[in-house]
């Protein structure tokens, strides 16, 4: 866009709206900004409205580069990082920011992660090893393509399917020894079994995951588990 | 602050849990495929109830068997063959994805899983097509 037209330029934002104390459920409210600079993402926007328009409105954020995955919201029905989602992609149209789904939310943009939060922990998301090394033994060496094994799962973020996706990446880790620990928790009712392949988290992944692969690999490792004989065996 | 100052505790807030809708589905068109792919496999299982049937019919000998010749039940035939091609196609396409192993310590690449799938594919279509005709010559 021209500097000219960028003077003029504004859009709208449209944003989930919800006060726990007063709302029974959200409302969505519009906000009418000037688009000043091609650069703006959605988070600028929303950093704008909270300073000249409305101080009320409540969202996470962080880093703003992509990295901590603090501002995930739903921008026009997909789930984005708002840190690099540009506007001039969706402008002259609106833009929407809802939450991210299936979510509860606290506060407007704002959802609760301890659900998620609890998944992470539990399946454990670092190197496990049966016996660690003494430091005199020097590091774990890896080959390029072992590293290569687990390198894009080790990208992900709080987006998605992200504890799935980290869990395989340490399973696929030549230095990790936890896989046993891990799959109980993988291949619980509420793990990898819920997912249905609908293979929508590896389209939308602003960080090239793809979570449904990690997924699906895990169910084919714990049925051969379970299947094989000697399966489990280490 | 004193010692004897205790935290208060947390005050549990009320959240808002959005319900899923029916429609979910319709929202985005990788959704609608997606219902597509899992949908193509109820008109098959009702085409093999059928043959499963028929199967039973000819065991009573060969005056039992008559294959319908009825213009709607070839054109639901033909539906269900569509079907088949189009779960086939999606379910040999994702083999990549979900499989994962190496040859000499080497990961094969999804790419080369999916050509060996649908060439397995293919190569048992001729082998059942023959025995099928040659049965029925």
């Amino acid at each position: 866009l021209k500097e000219r037209d960028l003077a003029e330029k504004r859009i709208t934002i449209r944003a989930t709206r919800f006060d726990p104390e007063k709302d029974k459920a959200p409302r969505m409210q519009s906000y009418d900004i000037p688009f000043t600079d091609d650069a703006m993402v959605v988070l600028d926007a929303l950093n704008y409205i909270k300073s000249h328009v409305d101080g009320s409105l409540s969202y996470r954020w962080s880093c703003r580069m992509g990295i901590c995955g603090s501002c995930g919201m739903t921008v026009n029905g997909t789930p984005k990082l708002s840190c690099s989602a540009f506007l001039r992609d969706y402008w002259p149209r609106s833009v929407t920011v809802t939450p991210l789904n299936n979510f509860p939310i606290v506060r407007d943009l704002v959802v609760d992660m301890e659900d998620f939060m609890e998944k992470l922990k539990s399946i454990k998301p670092w190197i496990i090893r049966k016996e660690e090394l003494p430091l005199g033994a020097g590091e774990h060496r890896q080959t390029m393509d072992q590293i290569d094994d687990f390198r894009q799962f080790s990208q992900c973020i709080n987006l998605g399917p992200a504890a799935i996706a980290l869990a395989r990446r340490y399973n696929l880790d030549s230095r990790d020894q936890g896989t046993k620990e891990r799959l109980p928790m993988l291949a619980h009712p509420d793990g990898i079994w819920e997912c249905s392949f609908v293979g929508e988290c590896s389209v939308v992944c602003p960080k090239g995951v793809d979570p449904a692969k990690a997924i699906q690999q895990t169910k084919l490792d714990t049925t051969m588990r379970f299947v094989l004989p000697y399966g489990n065996r280490e | 602050m004193s010692a004897d100052v205790e935290a208060a505790p947390p005050t549990a807030t009320r959240t808002y849990r959005p319900a899923m809708g029916r429609g979910w589905w319709t929202r985005k068109s990788h959704y609608f495929w997606y219902m597509v792919r899992e949908f193509t496999a109820l008109p098959l299982a009702l085409w093999l109830l059928w043959l499963l049937f028929e199967i039973q019919r000819a065991g009573r000998g060969a005056s039992g068997y008559y294959p319908p010749s009825s213009t709607p039940f070839v054109i639901f035939s033909v539906i269900c063959l569509l079907f088949a091609l189009y779960h086939s196609f999606t379910f040999l396409s994702l083999a990549g994805v979900i499989l994962h192993f190496k040859v000499l310590d080497r990961p094969v690449a999804s790419r080369l899983i999916v050509l060996s799938q649908f060439g397995g594919w293919l190569a048992a279509s001729v082998v059942i097509g023959a025995v099928l005709i040659g049965f029925g010559r």
